[in-house]
C-alpha cells in the first residue's frame, strides 16, 4: 500500500516504488517548487525581515523535530529539550573559540562544519544520558527526569560553570568571521537563512528516512505498546536510547546553528520555557508527523511576528504595552495551546492532511 | 554537628510548606486523573493574591482566608473552563493543557504585578531568631511551618471525613463505580483543583514570605514535583513524606555541598536526587505499581 494518493491509472510493482519518496510526477513538481522556494525565492527576492523570520521558523522546526521524535514517534515525553540545544550551543562555541585549531583548517573554514558535528554528537550522548532512567521509568515519571535534564544542564552546569570559562561572565560572543562554512563567512541574514535551509532539509531528509526503515518501525510500535513491542523482539532499551541520541543529535545541530544567527550566547537564551514551548509547537502542529514539526513552528513564529505587529502601533498610545508585550505573548501562547488542544486535537498537519484529500479528489468527491 | 542539626529542622520547616502544596498536587492526581505541571504559577498566584491583600491593609491571616476564597473560585473556574472539555482525552493532551494553563497564568501574574522582587511591608513575622536549647530558628520558618501543618491537617481531614471527601475518595478509587451511585464527578474534580489552588497559595504566600516575591516562587513551587514523585504520584502519605525529605535534601546539601559546587546547587540536588531515585523505585515510595498488560 503506498503511503501517499495515487491518480487513476498509476500502479507500483515493487516495494520500493511503494516507499519512495517522490512517487508520482505531480508530486515531483511540487516538491520541485517547494525546494525551489526555500532555496532561490525566500533568501533571494523576499526582504530581510522575512528572511530572518524564516530563519527563526527554521531553528524552532529543527528544535521541534526532535521532539517531534521523541513524544510524536516514541512516545517518550520530553519537556528538558532545549537542555539539548543548549548543549550543542555551547559546545559549537567552545570548539570554535577555545580550540587552537591549525591555521590550514581556519583557512578552508573547517572549524565551525566540525564544530557542528561534533555539537551534534554531544549532544546525543547527554540526551542518552538523561534518557537511562526511560530503561525502567515510564510516563509522568520519565517526564520529569527530562525536566531534571532542564534544571542540572541549563540552570546548573551552563551558567555556573561553562559559562565561566574564558572568565567572560556570563555571555559569550562570537568575533565576526569566526562563523565561516569554506569560504563563505556567515555573516548576513541571508547567509545564515541558507545555511538553516541546509541543516533543515538535511535533518528533514535524515528523520524521513529513518521513520520509514526498521528503526522507525520499532519506535513507532514502542510508541503503540511498548510491551507488545518486546514480545514481539524489538529490544525496547535499545531503540528507546537510540531515539534519545537521535533527538539529542538533532537538537546539538540546531544549537550550534543557532549561534550563527546570534554571535553571542547566554544560558537565557534556552530557558525551560523554550523546551515548553517546542512541545508546544508539536502539538498546535500535529503529533506524530513531521510536517507537524514544520506547520507547529511556522504558526508559532508567524503568530508572535503578527502579535508584535499589533502590539507596535498600539504602543505609541499605551506605552506600557511595549513592556508587558513578553508576558502578553505567554499568556496568549498558553491560551493557544489550550484552545488547539480543545478544539483542534489533531493538529495543523491533519488539516492539511484533509485539505489535501479534498483536492485529491476534487471536484468529484464521491 | 550543630550545622548540621540546624539545616536538618530548617529542612523540616520549609518542607513542611512543600507537603501542603504536594498534597494540592496528589488530590487532583488521585481524583481525576490529570498531571498537573501548573503548580507552580498556581503558588505564584497565591502569593501575589495574599500580597495584595495584605496591601490593602488586612492582616495577614485574613488576608490568608481571602486567598483561600480566591482559590476556591479559580479552582472552579479552571476546572470548568478548560478541563471539564478534556475528561477521556489522553494523558499528554492534559498535561500540556496544564502547562498552557501555567503559561496563561504565569504572563498573566507578570502583566499584573510586574516582575521585581516584591516583600511583605512591614513585615509579619518579627526577625530576631527564637532560640529552642541551642537551636535557632527564625519565626518565619516556625509559624510557616505550624500553619502549612494545620491547613495540611485540615485538608487531609476533609478528604478523610467528610462526605465531600468521601465522594473524593470513591472517584479516586474507581471512576465508574463513584458515578453508578450518584457521585457527581465535575463537582469532584472542581474540589480538587479548588484545594489544589488553596494549597499551592498559602504555601506560595509563606514562600513568599521567607525570601520574597517574585517569579523564582513559581520555581519552589516546582519543587513539589520531586516531592511528589518520591513518596508515589498517589499516596498522600508520601507527598507529606516528599515534602519534608525535599526540604531537608535541599538545606543539607545547601549546607555541605555548596562548597564544592559553588552556585545554586541548592535548587537542582532534589531533582538530581529524584531522577536516581527512581532508577531504584520506579513507582516513588508508596505509588501504585502498574501492571500492564499487553
Amino acid at each position: 500500500m503506498s503511503t501517499v494518493w495515487l491518480p487513476c491509472g498509476t500502479y507500483h510493482q515493487s516495494y520500493e516504488q511503494d516507499q519512495g519518496w517522490w512517487q508520482t510526477t505531480f508530486i515531483r513538481f511540487k516538491m520541485i517548487l517547494l525546494l525551489l522556494c526555500i532555496f532561490v525565492f525566500i533568501p533571494l527576492f523576499l526582504p530581510s525581515y522575512f528572511v530572518g523570520v524564516a530563519t527563526m521558523v527554521g531553528y524552532t522546526a529543527m528544535g521541534a523535530l526532535g521532539v517531534q521524535l521523541l513524544i510524536g514517534y516514541a512516545g517518550l515525553v520530553t519537556l528538558g529539550h532545549a537542555a539539548f540545544i543548549a548543549v550543542g550551543a555551547y559546545t559549537a562555541t567552545l570548539l570554535v573559540l577555545q580550540v587552537p585549531w591549525p591555521q590550514w583548517m581556519l583557512d578552508l573554514g573547517l572549524a565551525y562544519p566540525i564544530s557542528i558535528v561534533v555539537a551534534g554528537i554531544v549532544g546525543g550522548i547527554w540526551c542518552v544520558l538523561f534518557g537511562l532512567p526511560s530503561a525502567k521509568v515510564k510516563g509522568f515519571y520519565l517526564i520529569l527526569t527530562t525536566m531534571a535534564a532542564q534544571f542540572v544542564t541549563v540552570d546548573f552546569i551552563l551558567t555556573q560553570y561553562i559559562s565561566q570559562i574564558g572568565g567572560r561572565g556570563q555571555a559569550f560572543s562570537l568575533p565576526p568571521g569566526t562563523i565561516k562554512v569554506g569560504p563563505i563567512v556567515i555573516d548576513s541574514e541571508r547567509e545564515v537563512y541558507y545555511l538553516m535551509a541546509v541543516l533543515t532539509t538535511l535533518m528533514v531528509m535524515a528523520l524521513a528516512n529513518l521513520l520509514r526503515s526498521k528503526v522507525g518501525r520499532a519506535w513507532v510500535a514502542i510508541r503503540d505498546n511498548d510491551i507488545a513491542a518486546e514480545t514481539m523482539g524489538i529490544n525496547i532499551v535499545w531503540y528507546k536510547l537510540l531515539a534519545f541520541f537521535v533527538a539529542g543529535l538533532f537538537g546539538g545541530v540546531a544549537g550550534a546553528f543557532w549561534i550563527s544567527n546570534t554571535a553571542a550566547l547566554s544560558p537565557e537564551h534556552f530557558p525551560w520555557f523554550w523546551s515548553l514551548w517546542l512541545v508546544g509547537v508539536i502539538l498546535i502542529g500535529g503529533i506524530g508527523s513531521i510536517h507537524g514539526a514544520i506547520f507547529g513552528s511556522m504558526f508559532m513564529v508567524i503568530v508572535m511576528e503578527l502579535l508584535q505587529w499589533v502590539v507596535i502601533p498600539l504602543s505609541t498610545y499605551y506605552p506600557k504595552l511595549l513592556v508587558d508585550f513578553a508576558y502578553i505573548k505567554d499568556s496568549a501562547f498558553g491560551l493557544a495551546i489550550i484552545a488547539f488542544l480543545i478544539y483542534e486535537p489533531n493538529g495543523l498537519a491533519y488539516r492539511w492532511w484533509q485539505i489535501k484529500n479534498y483536492f485529491n479528489l476534487w471536484p468529484f468527491s464521491y | 554537628m550543630e550545622l548540621f542539626l540546624m539545616s536538618l529542622v530548617n529542612g523540616i520547616l520549609v518542607g513542611g510548606i512543600y507537603a501542603l502544596v504536594a498534597l494540592g498536587w496528589v488530590l487532583i492526581y488521585k481524583c481525576s486523573g490529570v498531571l498537573n505541571l501548573a503548580m507552580g504559577e498556581l503558588t505564584l498566584v497565591g502569593a501575589y493574591v495574599t500580597l495584595t491583600f495584605y496591601e490593602m491593609g488586612l492582616p495577614f491571616f485574613a488576608a490568608v482566608l481571602c486567598t483561600l476564597a480566591v482559590g476556591i473560585i479559580l479552582g472552579i473556574l479552571v476546572e470548568r473552563v478548560f478541563l471539564d472539555k478534556l475528561i477521556g482525552e489522553p494523558v499528554l493532551t492534559v498535561i500540556m493543557v496544564t502547562v498552557g494553563i501555567s503559561f496563561f497564568f504565569r504572563g498573566l501574574v507578570e502583566f499584573i504585578w510586574g516582575t521585581d522582587t516584591r516583600v511583605f511591608e512591614p513585615p509579619i513575622f518579627p526577625i530576631e531568631p527564637i532560640s529552642i536549647g541551642f537551636l535557632k530558628m527564625s519565626p518565619v520558618y516556625l509559624w510557616s511551618f505550624i500553619l502549612a501543618i494545620v491547613l495540611l491537617l485540615v485538608f487531609v481531614g476533609f478528604f478523610k471525613y467528610t462526605r465531600w471527601g468521601l465522594a473524593m475518595q470513591a472517584t479516586a478509587d474507581d471512576e465508574t463505580a463513584a458515578l453508578s451511585l450518584g457521585i457527581s464527578a465535575r463537582f469532584v474534580y472542581a474540589a480538587a483543583w479548588s484545594i489544589a489552588f488553596m494549597s499551592a497559595g498559602v504555601g506560595g504566600a509563606l514562600l513568599g514570605n521567607i525570601n520574597g516575591i517574585n517569579i523564582s516562587v513559581g520555581y519552589l513551587g516546582l519543587l513539589v514535583l520531586p516531592a511528589v514523585v518520591l513518596g508515589g504520584l498517589n499516596s498522600i502519605p508520601g507527598a507529606i513524606v516528599g515534602g519534608i525529605v525535599i526540604g531537608v535534601l535541599q538545606n543539607l546539601s545547601g549546607t555541605y555541598l555548596d562548597k564544592y559546587f559553588p552556585g545554586g546547587v541548592k535548587d537542582i540536588v532534589p531533582f538530581v536526587f529524584m531522577a536516581i531515585f527512581l532508577l531504584f523505585k520506579p513507582y516513588g515510595l508508596w505509588g501504585w505499581e502498574k501492571i500492564e498488560r499487553v
